[in-house]
């Protein structure tokens, strides 16, 4: 038995409080842990040094009283050559600090395990990765399962398969896995295995003991611990990590240089093969995952700005977000921006929540308004108005995949309405939800099986990962063909959320037909590694125990909404900031994972709480958002934040959408387009699906409504909007036309600074200044004819970057 | 606009992410990012020279029928062979359709691979793959996998300034987009026919009574104008306009930008040899822009080729006669003018057309086998490569996939095909998931 390493967990707990033991040469050197009692000829430790709150691994010296009792390496990494004991001196600026070490068991019979010992090894050095012998193809007739998902099939292609050359009992170092991955015969992939290695060594002890198969109660591993798990370092910096499994009856191992890391962002911070964390200049946070046979576990690495700030004196939180903002700040050494100001706010929040610019006469209203209160009922008019609706059905509808392909055209109509209903009157998210996991019957009842319509080719699998994705913030796709790789989800997950929709049916008739839930099972699809029929089963949690009767996706929802469910609050929370804050806390909206850590967890954990203590209301949540001063900072840098991407201490600008972009050059130009079918008064953020043809909106990327992510939605600038916004007759016209705002403004023979000031209210929310004012009269003075000078002066608004972003 | 690189993994290349974000930072000082893209990935292709290269891509939407055009079975059964000849070209021992005549007397100028062939029948998904290397699992009408164009408008860009990397004439190809690269790489299109008495460029004329005088007051009020800081955002979008509207002021000021896309510029008898049709003028027009410096340019041949009825009127009709033009014409023109060595030209569909001839005297969908077409670009012509049954049914020798089509075309550009990027889903993405150049055509 390979995990009777049970009692370093133990001496790891209380590591902290015997380390000060053993600090009676310096009071500054810390070694974890402070001792080591080995159980088995297999178990291992990483001894990690610290010295004033440093780490100091790679530049302490190790020497083994016995070294034939165990072994250290200059990476403080012991392992037992005997029974025995033995002290290891670890030596640090000529202070000397000493852990003891017991082997025992070391002559103990027993094997090593094929699930928990080699197969980590062939996704430690690749060979099951998609490129190699992982893909669903193999490589050179050769294939293992990609990561290792299904060892039953990858032991018997090593054992079973090659004509018994693979791993051969009768003369071990003959097999072909130790001779191709050691580069000893020719070996497409190179040499990945050194002979003189601990994994070669294990590999080749397994086949010597005739390369058993796993017993069928073999402990598996629950659960990575990594030591730290959070670190803040400076420039160049290095700290090395430990990492301990532990397993299903509860033991724990070392497994540091067992398993495999990476980052998330290597231009913060990089990870050696062998667990050493190196902190690059750049500041910003990195997340440092390893991984280990399915598991994963995250070390936070925090690159400061600057030291850490008592408080942040100009800064008066408005509610809880801006505390644990600021929380942030402080930990990181930022200094928010200032906050914006009246203009600045009332343009930003009115396009985030309404889809539009302010109208010239809100502007003037507001701006006139001294009340100290004024943006907070701004807030109100705008979210009680029906644009706020309307923008969030439009939202909603292009992850929902609201299109009126396949005869939808009315359907998609309907599916807009509901939504549109459904946040005017602010129904609970659940109940929303549940409106459109759970929609039965026929479309004019139930508009929102559209969203099952819109998914009719590949039904089950788009469902699963739309739901995974846009309700619960989880990209599962990936757990539909194996494990997934940066997840602890595994395919039963996937399989078990496919399992609420397998008694989807749907009716012969109709263009949407009726959707509903039968009694029995609808879809022949089965489990592809048990061949079973698909079982509901709770994400993280057991089977869901189903009569012919109770409907599935109810108790899918049923689920979700729970106070405990992991993911649904969270994933909703995420999204609204990613909205109004520009980059969710955890990016990209939609991608929820344990190695995708959130900028600021204690801020997405309190949002999520706060939305489950409100009964899901969505509204309430966008108010805290809209109200907080982290939202109403101003967008520009300053020495003290520019290098912030990921934790708000200022605004982020971003361009216009392809709805509001188009809507808002309408409105500054006082030019307004039909769409076919739709009332005069329409606009684009009032479409109820994609299929208006409309070169300005493909122009600006709207999306095609073909997937359930929110990154459809593309706001990255092309060459054709610059041309279609500076240089074509669709602008142009909008900006000569006879009952267009300029020529009303001519109309009403206007002044030349009336007019000057109602382009810049109508195009950028503010007055001008007064050097913008004379530059402007100054152009439109000496131009022999001001009408063109003052359709200048707009289509120079127009193309600015102050008009084309929220800022 | 590093969301294109996926930035948060690490690179299978070995490229290390954080040269990419450092010179990524740079690029508001006109370095950009495709720059820094372009130089790596085409630095790995060793060999190859990176000079100046573009490729022509005539697509036949809706399938050619390899067996009316390159890979005649005169000995098949009725059934099988149609009522087209072959006739000898100019290369001994290769035979083409006696309705591709131009191409026949020039046909040391041009290589044919018989045996490409791949898996699925259906227009969308077989389209994808053709256009991608990536077979597509579902049918959709839109690029889950970045468009061959799109790719090579990442990591090449254009050959000059102020030109557009990748565009579709006349009119923007469904299954032509970046998808994960992100809409930067979108091709530009005029969106209009070359061929029409009043064409012209999209939005790069100026508009009607603004003159080049207003336009250049108006840029200099927009200087005075447009004072938002540049540093508000976090991906480089603000710098990316600010490259944007300085590159389509230059289009539609700059004289060879501009004339570039005039078409009416052309010699009268050049355009007639070309053939006065869509596919002819787009073919001059594609000419017009590699030597602009446009990189790739997807040429729609006309719609029709999906045949299933009046399979061999349609073809000696109309399409063969205008795509034989068009294509010799091309290819004639850029010998002429020295370009053989820069310039790419395929011409392919999604699949070939059945062998068995319908009831309607028509062919249905048949990927078994196809031809594709190549000529120029540095490789070797004059061959007619790999060999299709009795029935041109299936390859019987050198089976060639879509990706090693693609392959051979990055290859010509000197794009490694092996390069990464990161779909939206965070997946590792190379350039090809498969295919090799093919040895006959790269020698």
């Amino acid at each position: 038995m390979p995990l009777s390493y049970s009692q370093t967990c133990v001496l790891l707990a209380t590591s902290l409080a015997m380390a000060f033991a053993g600090e009676v040469h310096a009071a500054n050197v810390r070694v974890e842990p402070a001792q080591v009692a080995f159980r088995d000829a297999f178990a291992r430790r990483q001894l990690l040094v610290n010295a004033d709150g440093h780490d100091a691994t790679r530049q302490a010296r190790y020497i083994s009283r016995k070294p034939e009792v165990a072994s250290v390496d200059a990476g403080g990494y012991i392992i037992p050559r005997a029974n025995g004991t033995t002290d290891v001196e670890i030596t640090l600026n000529g202070q000397v600090t000493v852990v003891p070490v017991s082997v025992t068991g070391f002559e103990s019979i027993r094997s090593v395990d094929f699930v928990t010992e080699v197969e980590p090894l062939l996704s430690r050095f690749g060979c099951n990765s998609g490129g190699c012998h992982g893909k669903a193809s193999g490589q050179n007739g050769f294939k293992l399962s990609l990561f290792g998902f299904d060892t039953d099939f990858d032991y018997h292609t090593l054992v079973s398969e090659g004509r018994g050359r693979r791993v051969m009992v009768s003369a071990p170092e003959k097999s072909l896995l130790l001779l191709k991955g050691s580069g000893a015969v020719p070996h497409g992939g190179g040499r990945r295995l050194d002979p003189n290695s601990e994994p070669y060594r294990l590999i080749l002890s397994w086949i010597q003991s005739g390369a058993p198969t796993s017993a069928a109660n073999v402990p598996q591993v629950v659960k990575l611990k990594m030591i730290p798990s959070e670190r803040v370092m400076t420039t160049n910096e290095q700290q090395q990590l430990a990492v301990l499994a532990e397993y299903s009856d509860g033991s724990h191992r070392d497994v540091t240089r067992e398993a495999q890391y990476s980052t998330n962002l290597d231009v913060i911070a990089v990870v050696s093969d062998d667990g050493l964390i190196t902190a690059n200049e750049p500041t910003g946070e990195a997340a440092i995952m390893t991984r280990y046979m399915g598991q994963v576990a995250v070390c936070r690495v925090l690159r400061p700005q600057g030291s850490a700030l008592a408080s942040l004196n100009d800064f008066a939180p408005r509610n809880f977000i801006d505390q644990l903002a600021a929380d942030k700040w402080k930990k990181l050494g930022l200094k928010p921006s200032t906050a914006c100001d009246d203009p600045t706010f009332l343009r930003r929040v009115t396009l985030d929540l309404c889809g539009r610019l302010p109208t010239v006469d809100e502007s003037r209203a507001f701006l006139a308004d001294m009340g100290s209160d004024k943006r907070d009922r701004a807030i109100e008019q705008l979210l009680a108005s029906p644009d706020y609706p309307a923008y969030f059905a439009l939202k909603w509808g292009s992850i929902l995949r609201n299109s009126s392909l396949a005869g939808a055209d009315r359907a998609a109509y309907a599916f807009h309405n509901w939504l549109k209903d459904m946040v005017a009157r602010n129904r609970p998210y659940d109940e929303f939800v549940r409106g459109i996991v759970a929609a039965s019957g026929e479309w004019p009842d139930a508009p929102a099986i559209n969203w099952f319509w819109q998914s009719r080719d590949d039904q089950l699998h788009q469902v699963t990962a739309d739901t995974a994705q846009v309700f619960l913030g989880l990209r599962l796709q990936c757990a539909k063909c194996h494990h997934h790789p940066y997840e602890r989800f595994t395919q039963d997950d996937y399989y078990g959320l496919a399992g609420f929709y397998t008694r989807l049916g749907r009716k012969s008739f109709g263009e949407p037909p009726p959707y509903y839930t039968s009694p029995n099972v609808t879809l022949s699809e089965r489990h592809p590694i048990t061949g079973k029929q698909i079982e509901p089963k709770y994400l993280d949690g057991g089977l869901a125990k189903l009569s012919a009767e109770e409907d599935p996706r109810h108790a899918l929802v049923d689920w979700m909404a729970k106070p405990e469910n992991p993911f649904f609050s969270k994933a909703l929370v995420n999204r609204l900031w990613g909205h109004f804050y520009g980059r969710g806390l955890v990016h990209q909206v939609d991608d929820l994972r344990e190695t995708n850590p959130p900028s600021n967890p204690e801020l997405l954990d309190a949002l999520a709480k706060e939305f489950r203590d409100h009964k899901f209301d969505m509204k309430h949540m966008i108010r805290l958002m809209v109200q907080s001063q982290t939202y109403q900072l101003s967008s520009e840098p300053t020495d003290d934040n520019r290098s912030d991407v990921q934790n708000f201490a200022r605004f982020y600008g971003r361009r216009l959408p392809a709805e509001v972009a188009h809507d808002a050059v309408e409105q500054a130009t006082g030019f307004k387009t039909n769409f076919g079918n739709m009332s005069a008064n329409s606009r684009a953020i009032d479409l109820p699906h994609e299929r208006f043809g409309s070169y300005f909106l493909d122009t600006f990327d709207r999306p095609k409504r073909v997937s359930g992510c929110e990154c459809e939605r593309s706001t990255s600038a092309t060459l054709s909007q610059v041309l279609l916004l500076s240089n074509s007759d669709e602008v142009e016209q909008k900006l000569q036309n006879g009952n267009a705002r300029i020529a009303k403004m001519f109309e009403a023979k206007r002044s030349t600074p009336q007019m000057i000031e109602e382009l810049y209210l109508a195009a950028f929310s503010r007055y001008p200044t007064p050097a913008e004012i004379f530059n402007s009269a100054n152009y439109i003075g000496v131009d022999t004819e001001p009408r063109k000078a003052v359709e200048d002066l707009l289509w120079s608004l127009l193309n600015s970057r102050e008009f084309l972003f929220t800022h | 606009m590093f969301d294109i690189l996926g930035s948060t993994n690490r690179s299978c290349d070995g490229v290390s992410r954080r040269n990419f974000l450092r010179v990524g930072g740079l690029a508001v000082g006109g370095l950009t990012l495709p720059n820094l893209l372009r130089s790596e990935a085409v630095a790995k292709e060793a060999g190859t020279s990176a000079k100046r290269k573009a490729v022509i891509l005539v697509w036949q939407a809706g399938g050619p029928s390899h067996l009316d055009m390159y890979d005649l079975k005169p000995t098949a059964p009725a059934e099988y062979r149609g009522e087209f000849k072959p006739i000898p070209t100019n290369v001994s021992g290769i035979e083409i359709s006696e309705h591709l005549p131009l191409q026949a007397a020039m046909f040391d100028k041009f290589s044919v691979v018989r045996s490409a062939f791949h898996t699925n029948a259906g227009h969308g998904m077989g389209a994808q793959w053709m256009l991608t290397g990536y077979q597509p699992t579902i049918e959709v009408n839109d690029n889950i996998y970045p468009s061959c164009g799109s790719i090579v408008a990442a990591l090449r860009g254009p050959n000059e300034p102020g030109m557009p990397a990748y565009c579709n004439v006349p009119n923007r190809l469904d299954l032509g987009k970046a998808a994960y690269l992100g809409a930067s790489y979108n091709p530009f299109s005029p969106d209009s026919d070359p061929n029409s008495q009043g064409f012209q460029v999209r939005n790069m004329k100026l508009p009607g009574n603004l003159t080049l005088n207003r336009l250049e007051r108006r840029q200099q009020l927009l200087g005075q104008v447009d004072t938002i800081r540049r540093d508000i955002d976090t991906k480089g979008d603000i710098a990316g306009l600010d490259k944007f509207y300085h590159d389509a002021f230059e289009m539609v000021t700059n004289e060879k930008a501009l004339r570039a896309f005039d078409i009416h510029k052309e010699d009268p008898k050049l355009r007639e040899k070309y053939g006065r049709n869509d596919l002819g003028q787009s073919c001059l027009l594609a000419r017009r822009l590699v030597e602009s410096g446009v990189t790739y340019i997807t040429v729609q041949a006309g719609g029709g080729w999906d045949t299933h009825a009046n399979n061999f009127a349609e073809q000696k009709n109309r399409l063969l006669p205008q795509f034989d033009r068009a294509v010799a014409a091309l290819v004639d023109d850029l010998f002429v003018r020295g370009l053989q060595e820069e310039v790419l030209v395929m011409a392919m569909g999604e699949f070939g057309r059945t062998p068995r001839i319908n009831p309607q005297a028509g062919r249905d969908h048949w990927p078994g086998a196809m031809s594709v077409l190549f000529a120029g670009g540095g490789l070797k012509m004059g061959q007619a490569i790999g060999t299709t049954d009795s029935k041109a049914e299936y390859p019987t020798s050198k089976p060639y996939t879509p990706g090693c089509v693609l392959s051979t075309m990055y290859h010509t550009l000197g794009i490694d095909h092996q390069h990464v990027f990161y779909d939206n889903g965070r997946r590792p993405m190379p350039v090809l998931s498969e295919g090799q150049p093919i040895t006959e055509l790269v020698g």
